[in-house]
């Protein structure tokens, strides 16, 4: 039988948080270049805390979210020769930004009325 | 990278407003070696989270051919994978309003890599651990006793902590605790179970000399038992049998077993049923009476989840059923049920498919989905959902 150890962290403490995005759909590069390496848009904030995306020529609005089960993100650890495979806890997720809502186009060029 | 005069620019160009935003602006970017293949999420209830958070492992067990479950060191979760249509971006380097300072006077941008991205995610499901296993691996060479002279005692079969863990989809807690209740010696630091007439030999001689010194059951000694007793068996043996069937404690200085009336009650049952296929009910409890030590009880109740009684039949008989002897899988066990009678009550066949409740799951809702009801002299009773041959 296989027992894959996952471990809390390597040196005892918690590991770190990190946020999750959520957005609906699909993400494509503008050049079909593949993902890797490419800018994905601007976050913002509003002053009152809601997060604003900026993706390509859309405008996104999100909700900051508590998320009732947290994530955990387990990487493979590095083993330096040992041959059991084990995982430690690379990053805990607690929050997200979530964004629902149709993303609104953003006009660039507006003609002007003759 | 973007500088802040393009980041400036496409706001201008969305038409928001500087002055209603935070002045932090994240610009979002996938890493060079980010791909959603490597990367997986795994979901946490909360006392998974607090495991991980205070440093604590968790394992994964299985073999090829089951499903594999999630351990912590207490409890056993199935693993399933939960899919999700929205795209989930892990993202280290991104702050919330809340940690964004509040006061800035001009906009910054800060550089966050996305480090990976997917759509589905591990999800563990609390569940009952795969136990059954455990006693049949431990009864592939169970103890009985010292050897007859000329016999080597086989050493084979017999399993370390270590090896249980490597066995068995269950954490090592759950094992522990289910080692003691089927009454699993340690020998030579390897576990086995002991066989069952062993077991009553060593459960008889102790309530014999019980019985024969007048000790109270409540108060046994140990240290005249182990002396008495020592001609016939290990030391060990009757140690471990007082430490199933009783509970220790000292008394000014010297160790005494109080043994427990429904233990000794139900292992001398056993020990009745086990070479009949059925019982005159009413003999049955006049004998299971005179068997046990002096001042304790006989009741049924104490049976309950090893005995069948058959009310129905006259005379009344009794058989041996345990529940530890059913399939684990859900519909196999209601199969078995009903070929073994046709109609039950709902008391009845509660007590054999109380084990089978999944967390907050009930034997209702089992009745309802694996059983189906019926009024027989105006009593609910339960029968097969489909023809069952008897």
């Amino acid at each position: 039988m296989v027992q894959i150890v996952i471990r809390g962290s390597v040196d005892g403490c918690s590991p770190p948080q990190w946020l999750l995005v959520e957005l609906q759909g699909e993400m494509v590069s503008r050049h079909n270049s593949g993902l890797a390496g490419n800018v994905m848009g601007d976050l913002l904030y509003t002053k009152e805390g809601v997060p604003v995306l900026i993706v390509g020529h859309h405008i996104l609005y999100g909700k900051l979210v508590k998320l009732e089960k947290p994530f955990a993100i387990p990487m493979e650890t590095d083993h330096q020769g040992l041959t059991s495979t084990s995982y430690t806890v690379s990053a805990l997720i607690k929050q997200k930004l979530i964004f629902k809502t149709r993303p609104k186009p953003i006009i660039t060029n507006v003609p002007k009325k003759v | 990278m973007r500088t802040l005069e393009e980041v400036q620019a496409t706001l201008q160009i969305a038409k928001l407003n500087e002055e209603d935003l935070n002045p932090t602006i994240h610009c979002l970017s996938f890493g060079e070696n980010v791909s959603s293949a490597d990367y997986c999420l795994m979901e946490l209830d909360d006392t998974l989270c607090k495991h991980i958070e205070a440093g604590q492992s968790l394992v994964i067990r299985g073999d090829k051919d089951e499903r594999a479950v999630l351990c912590s060191c207490d409890k056993t979760y199935d693993l399933r994978i939960a899919n999700t249509s929205n795209l989930l971006l892990f993202v280290p380097g991104c702050k919330t309003p809340d940690q964004l300072p509040i006061t800035q006077d001009r906009a910054c941008v800060v550089h966050a890599e996305i480090w990976g991205f997917c759509n589905s995610y591990w999800e563990p499901r609390k569940q009952r651990p795969k136990l059954k296993k455990l006693k049949k691996l431990l009864m592939e060479n169970p103890y009985a006793g010292v050897p007859l002279a000329g016999q080597e005692e086989s050493k084979e079969n017999r399993y370390t902590m270590q090896d249980l863990l490597e066995r068995i989809q269950a954490s090592e807690e759950e094992i522990k605790n289910h080692l003691v209740t089927i009454h699993a010696c340690q020998i030579d630091g390897c576990w086995c179970g002991l066989d069952f007439d062993y077991e009553m030999k060593l459960l008889s001689h102790v309530t014999q000399l019980v019985d024969s010194e007048s000790w109270s059951f409540n108060k046994v000694p140990l240290q005249t038992s182990l002396e008495e007793l020592a001609p016939l068996e290990p030391r060990e043996m009757i140690e471990h049998c007082l430490n199933c069937y009783g509970r220790r404690y000292t008394d000014k200085g010297e160790v005494f077993y109080a043994l427990h009336e429904d233990k000794v009650c139900r292992g001398l049952a056993l020990m009745l049923l086990q070479n009949a296929v059925k019982f005159n009910l009413k003999e049955f409890q006049e004998v299971w009476q005179q068997s046990v030590p002096e001042g304790m009880s006989t009741r049924l109740e104490q049976l309950k989840g090893v005995v069948l009684v058959d009310r129905a039949s006259s005379p009344e008989t009794i058989s041996l059923l345990k529940v530890e002897d059913l399939p684990e899988d859900t519909l196999e066990r209601f199969n078995l049920l009903f070929t073994l009678r046709e109609k039950w009550t709902e008391e009845d066949i509660t007590t054999y498919i109380q084990d089978l409740c999944g967390e907050k799951q009930t034997t209702g809702a089992l009745l309802t989905k694996f059983a189906r009801s019926s009024l027989q002299n105006g009593i609910k009773v339960f029968n097969s959902r489909r023809p069952v041959a008897t």
